[in-house]
């Protein structure tokens, strides 16, 4: 029964798209990657307007403060498991908007994430990378168990020059103090 | 018209004498120092000129007093008319009355520096969030952003329980959306009697963070305002600096930055274009438009390195020249464009569904535009011929010949086939400019010091006239960076328009404004 889902849902995977603050310029790639050029339906990975039907959560943007508190509620009503991915340089860490007065910084902060795909914005292919390391992350080619459980995504947490996969703990509590300690 | 710029200025010299100062050549025609008169000057300047609207008003922060500038465009001039404020007792009078325009920059000004408007009746938080500190004004000087303690939030909006009117909270997180905006639609039946707007999920302090870095690196942070019209911000930002500086950009440079700007229109409007289809239940016209949009968005990878930021301006010219050998594969995609433009043209004029959908719907009459003072297509659409590019020619668009688009109905249809019309011309302008361009440098060298002074840059963006206001103060970062946005402008456009509509049609209608939040919001 596990592996039907497992396959169900790396077969295709249901994405919803949220903005936390961002400039538009990753969310057109986001939907450019749906349109006829990338075209990412022929993975079976479908843009999926409500959380609640929702596997993967792509978000972009610097996560404002109006957002932050949006952002949890989205991710609270994902059913389990979910998996989140952040878009660009700003969901990384914030990017050229790190210590403006009403930037969070971060998806991290708010909500563990599993897979940071950094560029300002990426390339559509770049994203495309991303999401199928992400598949193929959770289910891996050879073992034919569950996904290994890494460290929480906080620590793996540094943007490099190609996307990395982290699979975070579901459990993991989300780090909403992050927004009042006057960090911004 | 009879009035011009000279008109205006001899009308308030003759009318105020020596109680305003007019500053010539400042802050486009004029500056005027209006010693507390700025209603009787503004009155003076709409009896002059039936077409007086407001573009932005600039909070400014003078160490002991608070400075406010309201940037005032007439049919041919622009001008700034200045007052003061002390900052124990930052009142003035409301402007909303003269120029209905006014209500959204008042607003901005209020939230952001706490100069309240006497007669202004909305109130409350507009671009920060509703925890922010009461009596906190992030872009005074005095304010650390750092030591700023947000509240808790406040309880949710509770909806009321009537059962004849319904209020649909669309956003901030919505399919219909891809940015994240609140508007609280309230309809009777399926009729909709109010929209309220709150904006400022996308607010990320930009002009406030504009000031602590220098000028070179706010070309690329201005860029990042907008994903979509990147190259425009850019633009506005150096053309402000550049007057400051007074640097004349060699004519080569000029060339290329029309070519970038063109090319960012016609993405843009692709898109647009696309996504009103997607509104109305027609994806294959969705599909079609961002199939097509592909070969520009690989043209400004080719023109300037880069698939969506361009990053091409830059203070005193371009970064990067035009190579001889890309001009054929600029011209080829442009012409195969141009080709299948007819076919879209017929399906925007003929599709009896898109005519079903767009004609007659959310109609602005030109008298409403130009009292809201809304820009670019939205306005053209109403019959209100502005265009930056006509009016206030910069770089090269004063030798290229190009039709300005002017449609009468002010409807939803009307709004996109201006646009539809301008990629066309947009096409025709890149033309030009490829088989024109001189030759010889495409940058100078400027100094990384820009003096005290203080200047305004227009720019006719995708959306409708870019407004930047740029401040120096002798060192290497700027004093105040302003942005007015064209979505800004055009929002109270939406709000007229959609009361009275049906729900259903809501959706066509705003996008026809073509919204782009992180403008906004800044």
């Amino acid at each position: 029964m596990t592996n039907t889902i497992t396959w169900a849902r790396v077969k295709s995977p249901w994405v919803l798209h949220f903005n936390s603050g961002a400039c538009n310029g990753c969310d057109i790639e986001i939907v450019a990657l749906l349109t006829p050029k990338y075209d990412v339906e022929r993975f079976g990975i479908k843009l999926e307007p409500s959380p609640r039907h929702a596997d993967v959560l792509l978000v972009t943007g610097c996560v404002t403060q109006q957002c932050a508190e949006r952002l949890k509620r989205v991710y609270d009503q994902m059913p389990q498991p979910k998996f989140v991915v952040a878009i660009g340089a700003c969901a990384c860490s914030g990017g050229v908007f790190e210590g403006n007065y009403n930037v969070v910084g971060g998806v991290d902060k708010i909500i563990p994430v599993t897979a940071y795909i950094p560029g300002c914005p990426p390339r559509p292919e770049a994203i495309i990378d991303g999401a199928v390391k992400l598949l193929n992350a959770l289910n891996p080619p050879k073992p034919k168990k569950q996904p290994k459980k890494a460290e929480p995504a906080k620590e793996a947490a540094k943007p490099a020059a190609e996307p990395q996969i982290v699979v975070a703990q579901p459990e993991a509590k989300p780090v909403m103090e992050a927004k009042h300690d006057g960090k911004q | 018209m009879a009035n011009n710029e000279v008109d205006i200025v001899k009308v308030i010299e003759s009318k105020f004498g020596s109680k305003v100062q007019v500053q010539p050549g400042l802050l486009g025609t004029a500056a005027i120092n209006t010693n507390g008169l700025h209603r009787e000057v503004l009155k003076a300047m709409v009896e002059a000129d039936a077409k007086t609207g407001i573009t932005a008003i600039t909070g400014l922060d003078l160490g002991a007093n608070l400075g406010v500038i309201f940037h005032v465009h007439t049919e041919k001039g622009f001008f700034g008319l200045r007052a003061e404020v002390p900052k124990e007792k930052p009142r003035l009078q409301t402007i909303t009355d003269i120029i209905p325009g006014a209500l959204f920059h008042e607003l901005e000004v209020s939230d952001l520096f706490g100069i309240m408007f006497d007669g202004n009746e909305l109130k409350g938080h507009f671009l920060l969030s509703e925890n922010w500190p009461e009596g906190i004004f992030p872009l005074r000087k005095d304010v650390n952003p750092a030591e700023v303690k947000l509240g808790p939030s406040p309880p949710e909006e509770k909806i009321p329980e009537d059962k004849k009117i319904v209020k649909f909270i669309i956003g901030p997180q919505h399919p219909a959306l891809l940015e994240p905006e609140k508007f609280s639609v309230t309809v009777e039946g399926e009729v909709v009697t109010k929209v309220e707007p709150r904006i400022g999920y996308v607010h990320r302090g930009i002009e406030k963070s504009a000031e602590t870095r220098t000028y070179v690196q706010d070309v690329y942070l201005v860029e990042r305002v907008c994903g979509i019209c990147n190259a425009c911000h850019a633009h506005g930002f150096v053309g402000a600096v550049e007057k400051i500086l007074k640097t004349d950009v060699p004519p080569r440079a000029k060339y290329l930055r029309v070519i970038a700007l063109e090319l960012n229109r016609l993405h843009s409007h692709l898109l647009t274009l696309g996504h009103a289809g997607l509104e109305i239940g027609y994806e294959t016209l969705f599909q079609y438009f961002w199939r097509d949009r592909e070969p520009i968005m690989d043209l400004i990878e080719l023109t300037s390195g880069n698939r969506v930021y361009a990053s091409l301006m830059t203070i005193g010219g371009v970064r990067r020249d035009l190579k001889d050998t890309d001009i054929p594969k600029i011209k080829t995609t442009l012409s195969d464009l141009k080709k299948k433009l007819p076919f879209y043209r017929k399906v925007y004029t003929d599709e009896p569904s898109i005519r079903a959908r767009m004609q007659n719907e959310g109609v602005l009459a030109k008298e409403d535009a130009i009292k809201l003072c809304v820009v670019g297509p939205v306005a053209r659409g109403s019959g209100y011929d502005i265009d930056v590019r006509k009016d206030d020619p910069y770089e090269a668009y004063g030798e290229i010949p190009f039709k300005e688009i002017v449609y009468k109905t002010g409807d939803t249809w009307a709004r996109m086939n201006v646009r539809m019309d301008e990629l066309e011309e947009s096409i025709n302008i890149i033309e030009y400019a490829l088989d024109n361009m001189p030759k010889g440098p495409f940058r100078v060298d400027v100094p990384r010091y820009v003096p005290i002074g203080e200047a305004i840059h227009r720019v006719e963006a995708p959306r409708g006239e870019l407004f930047y206001y740029v401040k120096g103060n002798g060192s290497a970062s700027p004093e105040r960076v302003k942005i007015r946005t064209p979505t800004y402008a055009n929002i109270p456009a939406f709000l007229k328009t959609a009361i009275g509509e049906n729900i259903a049609d809501v959706p066509p209608n705003f996008v026809s404004l073509d919204p782009c939040f992180s403008c906004t919001d800044r």
